[in-house]
């Protein structure tokens, strides 16, 4: 790279909160952004909720302006449904290689009208509605995806995996937008500087025989919860058990599901928890609700409030003094919470529905981007930054940075604080380069 | 008027009405040509306006950008209206196509005839006529429209800091790292806060050339807006200078709760009573927990959560800081009794449960108790089971939360922006814009915004100099809003309500002509002060009442058939 100038554009990966905030900071008519997404739809985890705490604000509100402003900006190339292959050089001047997977529907012809999926005759479950709603072969993830252009699932379409010779999209299609014979391309990309934005997951509590999930059908995840509340969810926000599809009287939200066995506390799921409740009063006159809690960690100026808010006169929370003997047992609709009580002995409560409050853990996919991109992961598993207790968010590999859930569990406004933070970070680190290689600078580059 | 606008005479009012087919989404539905020949029939009412209308397959392609830049060009159209899809899609599509041209973008108007015609009346009838009563409006509109120009400003790219602690170091070095100008205003002897004045930020601030310290004062008087703010900084028992600016950060830190105003919490200068910072200090400076009487402690007592049921609110790092100074404690002293007495722990992130496991390994002692009264040096302590207990410690240490720093009301009023129900700066949006403010070019760094841990303060600093480096960009020009509010001078009373509504402070009293003034860079066409004025004198600009009720009486003028309505013919004769 010697003699040749620092690259100024940059490469985000991962099209959530910190990713997107991050991509419409660095984009400009002098640098060019490539923002990454592994998903068809930009948005990340943040458009799954129907409200965001504390203010109780509608997400997709919330989150859609900016979406547009990525998918508008002339200076961002958005690549959905992609993923880096491989990261060499060094900052100012890195090539990345990124599999663009065929989507099977053009972006620039389709227009989203749903005939195609309409017509599709393979129904599967919809893995971004937690399997609570079903999908087609091509599709959408949710209503109001962005883009809204839907992609063929390969390994499923009847066509492409060789089952039968069915091309019910393309004839239904006005556009001639799909096209069957679209590949995988592979790009390559010149940056100066990378940031890696690409979330972070829920605990699956499937390990937890002891709390139901997956066997009692009263019991769900926040997840689930979460786009059982949504009005573009599988039941247009209708709270009902699953099966019977009857509305609960009763619920018990348990928290810190999984803190033990993470190894710390995720900080944002007992918001989550009393969000829950004001959902449930919200939808179900009369509900009563339950929390089995032991630290309540509601940190921040404004959070106890909402808390308090929340829990009215308290007498739902459950003070249990271990949470990892919390059972859930029962029959039907009919579900048994047995905690130990401040004293230790055997409290007990019965409700419809519970759902488990779960620890934030790295995204299955950042080990594999790390082992990509040669970036160090902590010991949780999550993407590490270089200096453990200063402000920067640069990695144990310079010029590539982190930002949002990636680099740990935290709430959105955590999240965009740190993206901000490292657009600033990688903005100077750029023209600091490009001084330094032009010769005008002084050459002073201080420590990162 | 163009080259081009030669093929009409002078003064001609011709208005070009686009209809996009969207394939079969708006052509399958809505039969344009009965559009067509219905504004035509209807042309004639426009202040002899003249009537283009054509319809396209897809006005959004390559092709349909490049024959609405020919229809514009080849007609000399004066006004365009597209008749097409949400303005969410395409709006900045057509107002970019017309700024290829000689027509001013702010002369066009998209008019939704898919959303809210073709794709919600499933009658072709109605949605016909629908669409042909929003086109009439949106035309009744676009006549009513005025051109906006937007003028550029010059910005100055430095920054005043305000505040020298960890937060506002931080962004200074990383602002002045990247060869910004920097002038840190410090109220007292020298920069340093919490991390200490000889710290090494400290040190790197005092040396960095391109960062200015203003020791032992305080900003007195800020005037102007992102790009170009002026702040006057007066020396404590010194004159005032002024310093120009195109962004401030606020990073006046916060300060601790008081225990005693906490009514679970007394004691007096008799008892061995000593807050956690103090100790804190003590520890990091060398010292030994001593009793006032000279001898070693036996038994210590840390009491979290002091304050919390006044302010209402966890600080969220208190606790994390209560139970490593225990565990050093314990270091310092193996043979004394260490106790932490909480209800909550709030430990959030990675780093908390290694402090809890810290102590816990060191042997402080946890008592988790639902209250904990201090009198004195005796503890009355209610467990979680409701059973009460009491015992005395030689050394009690109150862990007080965090409260907003002495001057934050001062300043939030000199800088117009309000402040939350905590006391803190309120931020502009408190999940997507959390170091914002509603002053643009006003951001906040560290426990100005709120309690928080260092590093988070710390991010918080990279989160502003973020903003600051990517918006204020040296050599680069910024747009305001065009569509801002103005006010017609001979109709207002100078009553101030507008000034009174306006959240960005963007309206001043004129005294001299007793009346309000805009400043138009500052204002963001939020249209509160449009509604609050009660003489007519101010407007919105692109969103003027005229515009708003000409285009719906226009739409509503005729009844707008739906389903099940006579056909088309019938509606349009």
């Amino acid at each position: 790279m010697d003699g040749r100038p620092a690259v100024r554009d940059v490469l985000v990966i991962g099209a959530g909160i910190a990713g997107m905030k991050a991509a419409l900071m660095l984009a400009g008519p002098a640098r060019r952004v490539v923002l990454v997404e592994r998903l068809p739809i930009i948005g990340g985890k943040t458009i799954k909720n129907e409200e965001s705490f504390p203010n109780m604000e509608c997400s997709t509100c919330m989150v859609a302006p900016i979406q547009q402003a990525v998918l508008q900006n002339p200076h961002i190339e958005t690549l959905t449904h992609s993923v880096l292959e491989g990261l060499d050089g060094a900052p100012g001047d890195f090539t990345a290689r990124i599999r663009a997977k065929a989507r099977y529907v053009s972006l620039e012809a389709c227009i989203g009208c749903g005939m195609c999926w309409e017509a599709c005759p393979v129904t599967l479950p919809n893995e971004w509605e937690e399997s609570l709603s079903e999908r087609k072969a091509i599709y959408v993830p949710c209503a109001g995806s962005l883009p809204n252009v839907p992609v063929i699932d390969a390994e499923r379409c009847l066509r492409l995996n060789g089952t039968e010779e069915c091309s019910l999209c393309v004839e239904s299609c006005a556009f001639e937008a799909v096209d069957l014979a679209d590949g995988d391309r592979i790009l390559e990309r010149r940056v100066g500087a990378v940031l890696v934005a690409s979330g972070a997951e829920t605990m699956s509590p499937a390990p937890f025989v002891r709390l139901g999930w997956g066997t009692l059908p009263g019991v769900f995840t926040s997840m689930e919860f979460e786009r059982l509340f949504a009005s573009n969810g599988p039941t247009q926000g209708a709270i009902t058990l699953r099966g019977s599809g009857t509305v609960p009287g009763s619920a018990a939200i348990v928290h810190c599901v999984g803190r033990a066995e993470a190894g710390y506390c995720s900080g944002v799921c007992c918001m989550a928890a009393f969000k829950y409740e004001r959902f449930l009063h919200h939808r179900i006159p009369g509900v009563r609700i339950f929390h089995v809690h032991s630290d309540l960690c509601v940190p921040g100026k404004a959070y106890q409030g909402f808390a308090d808010g929340s829990a009215g006169d308290r007498s739902g929370l459950l003070y249990s003094s271990s949470m990892p003997d919390v059972e859930v047992s029962g029959s039907g609709d009919s579900l048994l919470v047995r905690y130990p009580d401040a004293s230790g002995a055997v409290a007990e409560v019965r409700v419809d529905m519970v759902v488990l409050a779960t620890a934030i853990v790295p995204d299955p996919s950042s080990a594999a981007l790390a082992g990509t991109a040669g970036l160090g992961l902590d010991a949780s598993g999550f993407v590490g930054t270089a200096d453990p207790s200063g402000g920067s968010m640069e990695t144990s590999r310079p010029g590539v940075f982190v930002a949002g859930t990636a680099q740990g569990p935290m709430d959105i406004q955590g999240a965009v604080i740190q993206a901000q933070a490292a657009a600033g970070q990688i903005a100077s680190l750029l023209d600091r380069l490009r001084v330094d290689r032009s010769g005008a600078g002084s050459g002073k580059r201080p420590a990162s | 008027m163009s080259a081009s606008a030669g093929v009409r005479p002078a003064g001609t009012v011709r208005i070009g009405v686009y209809l996009c087919e969207c394939g079969p989404n708006i052509a399958g539905r809505i039969d344009l040509d009965a559009v067509r020949d219905a504004l035509l029939a209807e042309g004639g009412r426009y202040r002899g306006a003249e009537l283009v209308v054509k319809r396209y397959g897809f006005l959004c392609s390559g092709p349909g950008k490049q024959f609405l830049t020919d229809e514009i060009r080849d007609n000399g159209l004066t006004h365009l209206v597209v008749g097409a899809c949400s303005p969410r899609d395409h709006d900045s599509t057509f107002m970019g196509v017309c700024a290829g041209t000689d027509l001013n973008p702010y002369l066009y108007r998209i008019v939704n005839i898919r959303e809210h015609c073709a794709w919600v009346i499933d009658d072709p009838s109605g949605a016909t006529g629908q669409a042909v009563s929003y086109l009439l409006g949106g035309i009744s509109r676009v006549l009513r429209q005025s051109p906006l120009h937007e003028r550029p400003l010059e910005v100055n790219p430095d920054v005043l800091v305000i505040g020298g602690g960890a937060a506002g170091m931080e962004t200074s070095l990383a602002l002045a790292g990247n060869g910004r100008r920097v002038v840190l205003v410090e109220r007292g002897p020298a920069p340093g806060g919490c991390m200490g004045s000889s710290s090494a930020a400290a040190e790197a601030v005092r040396r960095h050339p391109d960062i200015r310290i203003l020791r032992e004062s305080e900003v007195s008087k800020v005037i102007g807006f992102l790009g170009n703010f002026e702040v006057e900084v007066t020396r404590r028992d010194g004159p005032a200078e002024t310093v120009a600016a195109g962004a401030i950060v606020l990073a006046i830190g916060s300060r601790t709760f008081e225990p005693t105003d906490d009514p679970d919490v007394s004691y007096g200068p008799d008892d061995d009573v000593v807050p956690l910072e103090a100790m804190e200090r003590l520890l990091a400076g060398g010292g030994e927990p001593l009793l006032r009487d000279g001898s070693p402690p036996r038994s210590v007592a840390l009491v979290h959560c002091v304050g919390r049921g006044e302010l209402g609110y966890c600080s969220g790092s208190c606790c994390a800081r209560a139970l490593a100074l225990a565990a050093r404690l314990r270091a310092v002293r193996p043979d004394m009794e260490v106790v932490s007495v909480h209800r909550d722990l709030c430990l959030p992130g990675r780093g908390g449960t290694g402090i809890l496991d810290r102590a816990d390994a060191s042997g402080v002692g946890r008592i988790r108790a639902l209250r904990a009264v201090q009198s004195g040096n005796e503890l009355a302590v209610e467990a979680m089971d409701g059973t009460p207990s009491k015992r005395r410690f030689d050394l009690v240490i109150p862990v007080p939360g965090t409260v907003p720093a002495d001057d934050t009301g001062r300043l939030a009023a000199m800088l117009r922006i309000p402040l939350d129900e905590q006391g803190f700066f309120r931020e502009m949006h408190r999940m997507v814009d959390p170091s914002g403010t509603a002053t643009d070019g006003v951001f906040l760094a560290g426990t100005a915004h709120g309690p928080k841990d260092l590093r988070t303060a710390l991010r918080f600093a990279g989160s502003c100099a973020g903003q600051i480096l990517t918006r204020l960009v040296p050599g680069e020009r910024l747009v305001p809003e065009v569509k801002v509010s103005e006010i017609l001078e001979a109709y207002c009373t100078g009553c101030g309500n507008c000034r009174e509504v306006c959240v960005y402070g963007a309206i001043h009293a004129d005294p001299d002509r007793g009346i309000s003034v805009v400043n138009e860079a500052v204002c963001r066409g939020c249209g509160n002060c449009y509604g609050s004025c009660p003489s007519g004198a101010l407007r919105t600009r692109h969103f003027t009442n005229e515009q708003l009720l000409r285009e719906v009486d226009e739409a509503l003028r005729r009844r707008v058939p739906v389903l099940p309505e006579p056909p088309v013919a019938e509606v349009h004769p």
